[in-house]
């Protein structure tokens, strides 16, 4: 792994749990061989005792390897159960961290410079990458076991001379080489191919599915399927590919355990009953190995992982504690308009002329070489928080977050409380249809009798953006979708709320209404042309 | 081949495994009475591990291509619903893809590795039984009598690991759902400077479903451990029960006489018995996976086509809408009633996510309705032949412009197609670019959004259908543009019906009628 370490690295407290899950997996490793191994020596011994007479069975201690079979049995159960859950508590805590850790330096990023990833892209990442690393956790534990697993397999069948014990060495030690070799040729190649023919796949059809009405209307299904069916091809060749690969590999691995007991048979001295452990031993060493071939198969599915989180592991920065604090109001300049503190502007223009670029300038949502001034200091100059300190946006298209009401008004500033938020939702002319809804503020946005119109979002974002308590509000059309009616009052609360704060405001609006709280205009034609 | 037979192919690793137990109780038994294992014993060995082997091969091989080809029938289906036909709601195209094109794969995986393991839990476990019987039926007794208490445990702690796995699956849902609605939203909570806050928030719900995931897989460990225990403890009676019957100490009279070797044949045996069943454990996420999909999928199919709709119209007389009521998640629109004519102008407004498209596409009948009707105004249900649309964003095929133009209309000629063209304001561009030979790619790459917007409503107007839905024409462009596009829609509502989702003040005063939703 070459991946920024320091934030992949799991705390002391997963470590420990780590440790602790590979002694348990090693103890179980070792129940397993020693269980079919003891029993295959006392069967044998057994025997050996059964038909050399009386005295030999009175003489035969059975009370040691039958107490003992039964000792292994538990202890290889209980022990692969402690190693299963202390493995995987580890690794979803760790990954657990993880997530939160790169959501929080995802977070902490700039909106104006942030890499441009969509919200699937960078959830795909923050669960279905991670979780291909949790793999990685989950598998640590059996690597000591394999080895003790190994070591003991050979320990048994030196019982059964020291060839035995030599040519059993020598298969486990080149098993792994030989996983990770069939691995490389048979499931690399595939693996990529997958990927590469999932990924065009994909591409393809988010490009047909945003034109699906149109191929609807028109009944263009046939050639669109046609287009998709190359690489859905592909996809389906390489996975099955993949899948085969993987069922070469573990033919392979049944094949070599049976072999290891055939070679330990051929090369084997000394008295049976310890032949017969040394042949089960050999087998189920074979077995115990085998964990290492899951390692191999999931290792490129890891790789691609750790390479598609590289994006967000090497962003800049991490979260910093958020400006609380706002700051007086400052003046504001457009061009050649000179907006002193608690102005009131708004900015006209056709449709598409960019008004609503200027806000999102102003709200440091996007970058923006606008001739603007915020006290005294070029738009472009402004740092993230000197612009979100003082203005607040409610946006054209109205975003909510999935949530209650309460949640999204909370947004705006900590420690809003409710006696804040029924005054803004009623200076927001919201709060009537606020307490008409089942759950009043914690009603949930989208569910079932929780739904608010298009016109009723955009007056809970105008309510969120008053809470915020900024000194400049930038107002997105705030009255679209509403009556005439409802309109009009909601400009005169408006009216009267920026009269008793002095708070500034920056205005789009194609509806005429809501122009009267402007004292100036300004044509946003003017402010791009310079 | 179908998963039955596939299943069969694993009855080839049991008689590789019966092999190999032989091949170990002939070379322990002749160590034992002659001092050398013998070279059949050795060939036994060899030939079992390449029956196993290739056992386990064949049913990879024919695993895979049983599930892909079940796979490839669903994918096949969804496809064409998809991205042609009727679907219960709107889905952003990301959420298509996961429908389409992951649920697809969860399914594949489904069949390539639960389907075979289910087959050879049923068979292998009873084939294990009748090749230990003639060796020590005693011991095949044992095996027997383990796998009560095991089926017990199972279905005790199986349960309780199903109900488990489903809290589970949900509360991963919601934290996926958490991820993707907290990262769209990353530019309004770092505007409101909340997110360290957001951030608390996100790494105390990862956290909850780590802990909550936790407690699932200890009830699915439970049941693994069940599974293990009886693997373990037939092992060891067998090992016991011979081990005692081979001394001659056995505390009841000997219902068998037993030897080495068919005391070490059933020894060897007894993990296979257990076996199938540890395969069909390994592959249960997959099989979690694959039903959550199906289930998945089954949610945003639509409901079968109503069999007391009217006979389609013959020819289009004018739009009826009744009570048109759209519902799902998040969003309700209507009810809606209006009349249109065989020639008229109506614009449907609403804020940006008020559902205006949806509404368009509930028209051309491409999203089931939550109520109300949509008809021809004779009563008939309108051809879909009759219903032309021009999307924001069109459809681009590798082709020429003109291919790209006449794809609602492929007998069109040249001089049709050219006229159109200049009809939505194409002239100046086809100049500049060389005309209607000009080449496009999938991507649209040299097209600006406003030509792209006009290509649209020319292959609109082209294919001469006479009902024509317009998703927002003048959006993105300059007023001079607006303002022609304007003026084209007026001239077109002279000629057929005309519907346009917009929120520009421009094309609703051109309009008869508005509705806002």
């Amino acid at each position: 792994m070459t991946a920024p370490l320091d934030l992949l690295r799991p705390g002391a407290a997963i470590r420990r749990l780590l440790r602790l899950a590979a002694l348990s997996a090693s103890t179980a490793a070792l129940s397993a061989i020693l269980l079919l191994g003891i029993s295959g020596w006392f069967l044998t011994a057994a025997a050996a005792a059964g038909t050399a007479g009386v005295l030999a069975v009175q003489a035969f201690n059975y009370l040691i390897p039958s107490a003992a079979i039964r000792l292994l049995a538990i202890l290889r159960t209980v022990t692969r159960y402690g190693e299963r859950i202390l493995s995987h508590r580890a690794a979803l805590m760790a990954m657990a961290d993880l997530r939160g850790r790169l959501f929080a330096r995802l977070a902490a990023q700039d909106t104006r410079v942030a890499p441009n990833l969509s919200a699937g892209d960078a959830s795909g990442r923050l669960i279905g990458d991670i979780d291909a690393l949790e793999d990685l956790i989950v598998r640590q534990p059996t690597r000591p076991a394999s080895l003790i697993a190994a070591l003991t397999g050979v320990g048994l069948a030196a019982l059964a001379g020291w060839l035995a014990a030599l040519l059993l060495a020598v298969m486990l030690a080149a098993l792994p080489f030989l996983l990770r070799a069939l691995a490389a040729r048979l499931t690399r190649a595939p693996a990529h191919e997958a990927a590469e023919a999932l990924g065009e796949l994909r591409r393809r059809y988010i490009d047909f599915a945003a034109a699906r009405a149109e191929i609807a209307a028109y009944g263009l299904i046939d050639t669109v399927l046609a287009d998709l069916a190359g690489p859905a091809a592909r996809l389906d060749r390489a996975r099955a590919r993949l899948f085969r690969g993987e069922g070469a590999i573990a033919g392979f691995l049944a094949c070599y355990g049976a072999l290891a007991a055939a070679v330990v048979m051929a090369s084997a001295r000394g008295e049976p009953p310890f032949v017969a452990l040394a042949l089960l031993a050999a087998s189920s060493a074979v077995e115990a190995l085998a964990a290492i071939s899951r390692t191999a198969f999931r290792q490129a599915s890891v790789e691609e992982g750790l390479r598609r989180l590289a994006v967000l592991l090497d962003l800049p920065g991490d979260l910093r504690t958020a400006p609380v604090v706002v700051p007086g109001s400052v003046a504001l300049r457009f061009g050649p308009v000179e907006l002193a503190p608690g102005g009131r502007i708004a900015l006209t223009g056709a449709s598409g002329s960019g008004k609503t670029m200027v806000l999102e300038a102003l709200a440091g949502l996007r970058a923006g070489d606008l001739p603007i001034a915020v006290g005294g200091t070029p738009l472009a100059g402004c740092d993230a928080d000197a612009l979100r300190t003082r203005f607040a946006l409610a946006p054209q298209d109205a975003p909510m977050l999935a949530g209650s009401i309460a949640d999204n008004l909370r947004l705006a500033r900590p420690g809003v409380d409710e006696a804040a938020m029924w005054h803004a939702l009623e200076t927001a002319a919201l709060a009537e249809r606020v307490r008409r809804a089942p759950a009043g503020l914690d009603t949930v946005l989208g569910e079932e009798g929780g739904i608010l119109s298009g016109g009723e979002r955009k007056r809970l974002s105008l309510a969120r953006a008053l809470l915020a308590g900024r000194p400049w509000l930038l107002l997105d059309e705030p009255t679209e979708g509403l009556d005439a009616a409802t309109e009009r009052g909601l400009v005169a609360n408006l009216r009267d709320w920026l009269d008793r704060t002095g708070t500034g405001l920056v205005l789009v609006s194609h509806r005429p209404h809501p122009m009267v709280l402007a004292r100036e205009r300004l044509d946003v034609a003017e402010l791009v042309r310079l | 081949m179908k998963y039955k037979a596939v299943g069969l192919f694993w009855l080839l690793d049991v008689a590789g495994a019966a092999l190999f137990a032989w091949g170990l109780a002939l070379g322990v038994g002749g160590l034992v009475s002659s001092g050398r294992a013998g070279g059949l014993a050795l060939a036994a060995l060899v030939a079992g591990a390449l029956c196993r082997g290739s056992g386990v091969v064949l049913v990879h091989r024919h695993a895979i291509a049983a599930a892909q080809a079940v796979a490839d029938g669903w994918r096949a289906r969804l496809l064409r619903q998809f991205l042609g036909g009727r679907i219960a709601r709107p889905l952003t195209a990301g959420e298509s893809a996961t429908y389409a094109i992951d649920h697809v794969r969860a399914i594949e995986e489904h069949g390539a590795r639960f389907q075979p393991a289910r087959l050879h839990a049923a068979l292998g476990p009873i084939a294990v039984i009748g090749l230990v019987a003639p060796a020590s039926w005693v011991s095949a007794l044992i095996l027997l009598a383990t796998f009560v208490p095991f089926l017990l445990g199972m279905i005790l702690a199986g349960s309780a690991a199903r109900h488990a796995s489903e809290r589970q699956l949900a509360a991963l849902s919601a934290l996926s759902g958490l991820f993707v609605d907290r990262i769209r939203h990353l530019p309004l909570i770092r505007h409101f400077a909340a997110e360290e806050r957001v951030s608390r928030q996100v790494a105390g719900a990862t956290r909850e479903v780590a802990a909550r995931t936790v407690a699932v897989l200890r009830a699915a460990f439970v049941s693994n451990a069940v599974l293990e225990f009886f693997a373990a403890i037939a092992v060891a009676l067998v090992a016991v029960y011979c081990g005692f019957s081979l001394l001659g100490l056995l505390p009841f009279a000997p219902p068998e006489t037993l030897t080495l070797a068919p005391a070490f044949f059933a020894l060897a045996m007894a993990p296979e018995f257990y076996l199938p069943m540890r395969r069909l454990a390994a592959a249960y996420h997959e099989k979690q996976m694959g039903e959550a999909a199906l289930g998945a999928i089954a949610a945003v199919l639509p409901p079968e086509d109503d069999a007391a709709a009217p006979a389609t119209a013959a020819r289009f007389t004018g739009l009826a809408v009744r009570d048109l009521a759209l519902a799902w998640p998040g969003l309700a629109i209507g009810p809606l009633t209006f009349a249109m004519s065989e020639s008229d102008f109506v614009v449907l407004t609403g804020p940006t996510g008020s559902g205006k498209t949806s509404t368009l596409a509930a028209i051309a009948g491409q999203i089931a309705l939550a109520g109300g009707s949509v008809r021809d105004a004779a009563g008939g249900r309108i051809a879909p032949e009759s219903i032309a649309w021009a999307a924001q964003r069109c459809l681009l095929l590798p082709g020429t412009l003109a291919h790209n133009i006449a794809i609602a209309a492929p007998k069109a000629a040249p001089e049709a197609i050219a006229d159109v063209a200049r009809r939505v304001g194409l002239g100046p561009m086809l100049e500049r670019r060389g005309g209607l030979d000009l080449a496009i790619d999938h991507r649209g790459s040299g097209l600006s959004g406003g030509e792209r917007r006009r290509i649209g409503l020319a292959r609109a107007i082209l294919s001469g259908r006479p009902l024509l839905l317009c998703d927002e024409p003048t959006a993105d462009l300059d007023a001079v543009s607006a303002a022609g596009i304007v003026a084209l829609l007026r001239d077109l509502a002279r000629e057929r019906c005309l519907l346009v989702a917009t929120h520009d003040p421009q094309v609703i005063a051109a309009a008869r009628l508005e509705i806002a939703l």
